[in-house]
């Protein structure tokens, strides 16, 4: 009250999350997947760290990328690399994709009614040798795709990402095929035009972009031998193979 | 070992002064008053044989129950006290439909026996304020049998938690002799059908009464229809051919 | 019954109606704002005004290279931030009304007139017209510079910034400014102060246009600096010819031929 007493009833609001911008994508290929962020962290007009990383390498064969309250989003990505360790403990063998994703479900359930303010993208290699993405929403809903935008720019990058990967809106003209699976060189082009192309027009999105490709086991490096600073971060060289590619971005 | 008696013989909790504990070395000589049960596995999959002891005729054969289900890909046959099975499956059950819920997968025949395992030395005498614990070991022996991504399996459990695994293991009264006979029949290339004709034929040797479809019980877990008790028609017809 | 008459002035006709249906849970269209930083600043000579060029709907770049440093008159200029279409109107209004006293008093303007003239409007209108300005130029009694708040305040300072990127913007005019400088210092100072709200502020980016007045000159230097280039893209996106899809197709002739039959030959026009 502005007499300042309490003589009637107050209300007190806390609002323990924020969104701190950034844009997440993944895309699957027939032998690999490509799961990619930006590295600015910002909250309002102000950017807090032009390198903060939402995507990470859990085994050699799943990345997560998470997008949305930062906090929140350290905090699950800590979670899931326990509960893999303890799996691996428990079971003596790196748990699988289609197993993390599952696991995430139930992790962001427990959570349901205060949930992590966070939506979540699982790529990697499946048990089959196939190359998947999961997608989440935030209380653990999920749906294995072929590609998927998350965060700011979703809005800006899925139409995109639907019409590229899979040809939304493209009448195959007279005599043209279509590939039926995209390479790994026009993947990571895409990726990366989808980056720059959000940064353009995006105020939230910008300063670095990281790129994770996860190749099936036996696959070779097609595709990735002219990419620019590959960096390998196998654990295991004789199953799926993790690399990952860093590019600059724009810092306005 | 029964000559060492003690009075280190009485606490679930106590070593004796030769570092061993008595109550579960009694837990374990319980067993071998069991009626026995057999394992055998392949590359095909894995049998599991006991024997029913029908000490009337009034009994009805069908409700002595020894081989159970844990999972669509796991079964378990136990010699011993089992009532205190009874415990320990309903663990196994509940870890295994817990990691298919949470992993979307199907468990290990080992992670499922080590829960089980996890589970036999939680006896004990309970402090004031804890959760209530079991008062004394289990008096049972277990073997699970299942398939998983490495292959048909079968694991010996005992009342000390150890588990272990076998290509082929007898357990309870006639445990000795069908032991050594296993020893002497299992091979690598056993199929299926000879691996439930072994079962029967180890089981017949080691029981008093004449083995038919009443007194005696197979189960097996294959890659392709899982876990499976025989019906009386598939059993007959083994029995037949044995 | 809605009168045909329109008077001068806005039209309030609308707003008991849009804020009715805000409350119902319909909101307002987000108008056009220039997130921006805009900074001024005196030197030896005159007033250097700069401004970055990006102007933002919500998180989106709306225009890339937008202008916000308006005309106002030959030796006047104003930057503009906050509502684009507010600044860029009452700037446009202002350099109007400035252009008829000018014509009318026969003496080149001064930079209070303009200040006064846009401190009156933007009171009257209560805050409601939402232009935060940076207004500088050279007249009879020298370089004048001043920031005029929404609401009507105005500020007389040797150097000032304004829009949300005016604190990254103020850091480097207070730790880099100094009684006057050449015209070069201070046009570097004011780069600087634009460049540091451009890669700071969110709401600020692209490119750095100056403006640099004197007595006898005004130099417009647009697109100053140009830091944020877009790299080639990894790809082209041309699409093969018949990748649109079409229901159907309707060709119609252009050419419309009709016959006209003389009925009675009329009489010649009189050229005499």
């Amino acid at each position: 009250m502005p007499d300042g007493s309490y003589a009637h009833p107050q209300q007190r609001q806390f609002n323990p999350y924020t969104e701190n911008g950034g844009t997440i994508l993944a895309i699957a290929g027939a032998d690999f997947t490509v799961i990619a962020g930006d590295t600015r962290q910002s909250e309002g007009y102000s950017i807090q760290t032009r390198y903060a990383p939402k995507v990470f390498r859990l085994t050699d064969r799943a990345v997560l990328a998470v997008n949305g309250f930062a906090a929140d989003g350290n905090m699950f990505v800590k979670k899931v690399k326990q509960r893999l360790e303890w799996y691996r403990h428990a079971h003596a063998k790196d748990m699988p994709l289609r197993a993390i994703a599952r696991l995430i479900q139930t992790m962001l359930y427990a959570q349901r009614f205060f949930p992590y303010y966070v939506y979540n993208i699982l790529g990697g290699i499946e048990e089959d040798g196939s190359g998947a993405v999961y997608s989440f929403d935030p209380v653990g809903s999920y749906e294995r795709e072929a590609c998927r935008a998350a965060g700011a720019a979703q809005s800006l990058v899925q139409p995109f990402l639907d019409n590229q990967i899979y040809f939304k809106n493209q009448q195959l003209p007279p005599g043209q095929t279509r590939p039926l699976h995209l390479s790994l060189s026009d993947v990571l082009s895409i990726v990366i035009d989808s980056f720059t192309s959000a940064t353009e027009r995006h105020i939230e999105v910008g300063d670095g972009l990281e790129i994770y490709v996860v190749l099936a086991k036996g696959r070779g490096p097609q595709g990735l031998e002219a990419v620019r600073g590959a960096q390998e971060l196998t654990t295991n060289a004789e199953g799926d193979r993790v690399f990952i590619v860093r590019r600059e971005l724009k810092k306005d | 070992m029964f000559l060492t008696r003690s009075e280190y013989d009485r606490g679930v909790n106590t070593f004796s002064p030769e570092g061993r504990l008595f109550q579960v070395e009694y837990a374990i000589e319980a067993i071998k008053l069991g009626s026995t049960t057999v394992g055998v596995s392949t590359t095909e999959g894995v049998v599991l044989g006991v024997e029913k002891r029908v000490q009337s005729p009034l009994l009805e054969s069908s409700s002595i129950e020894k081989i159970m289900e844990i999972d669509k890909h796991l079964g378990c046959a136990m010699s011993g006290l089992i009532a205190d099975a009874r415990t320990m499956i309903d663990h196994a059950r509940v870890t295994s439909q817990n990691h298919a819920f949470t992993y979307d997968e199907r468990i290990k025949v080992e992670s499922v026996t080590q829960a089980v395992c996890d589970l036999a030395l939680r006896f004990g005498e309970s402090v004031h304020d804890e959760e209530a614990m079991m008062s004394r070991p289990f008096g049972v022996a277990l073997l699970i049998a299942g398939v998983d991504e490495k292959g048909p399996q079968l694991f010996h459990t005992d009342p000390s938690g150890t588990f272990v695994r076998y290509d082929a293991k007898a357990v309870g009264s006639g445990s000795e002799a069908a032991q050594s006979e296993l020893q002497d029949k299992w091979h690598k290339q056993m199929t299926l059908k000879e691996a439930n004709i072994l079962t029967l034929r180890v089981l017949k040797q080691v029981m008093e009464e004449k083995l038919d479809h009443h007194n005696v019980q197979l189960a097996q877990v294959t890659a392709d229809k899982g876990f499976e008790i025989l019906d009386e028609v598939r059993l007959k017809a083994l029995i037949d051919d044995m | 019954m809605n009168s045909v008459y329109s008077g001068p002035g806005f039209d309030f006709a609308n707003t008991a109606r849009n804020s009715f249906l805000e409350s119902r849970g319909l909101p307002l269209p987000k108008a056009t704002s220039t997130g921006t930083t805009i900074v001024g600043c005196l030197f030896k000579d005159g007033i250097v005004l700069g401004a970055d060029t990006r102007a933002t709907t919500g998180p989106i770049v709306a225009d890339k290279n937008c202008e916000k440093i308006h005309f106002i008159a030959d030796n006047i200029r104003c930057c503009g931030a906050g509502t684009a279409a507010d600044t860029e109107f009452s700037t446009a209004l202002i350099a109007s009304n400035i252009e008829m006293h000018a014509l009318s008093t026969g003496r080149k303007p001064r930079v209070v007139t303009a200040m006064t003239m846009l401190k009156q409007m933007l009171f009257r209108y209560q805050g409601n017209i939402g232009a935060a300005l940076v207004l500088g130029g050279v007249d009879a009694d020298g370089p004048h510079l001043f920031t005029i708040h929404p609401h009507g305040s105005t500020d007389k300072l040797p150097y000032v910034t304004m829009g949300s990127g005016s604190l990254a913007a103020m850091a480097v005019f207070e730790s880099g400014w100094k009684q006057n400088m050449t015209r070069e210092e201070a046009l570097d100072l004011v780069t600087a102060a634009v460049s540091a709200g451009i890669f700071n502020d969110l709401g600020s980016g692209s490119n750095v246009d100056a403006c640099v007045i004197t007595a006898s000159h005004t130099e417009m230097l647009r697109n100053f600096v140009k830091p944020n280039e877009r790299v080639q893209k990894e790809r082209s996106y041309k699409f093969a010819r018949g990748t649109t899809a079409w229901k159907k197709e309707d060709i119609r002739d252009l050419i419309i031929t009709e016959d006209i039959t003389v009925i009675r030959e009329g009489e010649a026009m009189d050229i005499s």
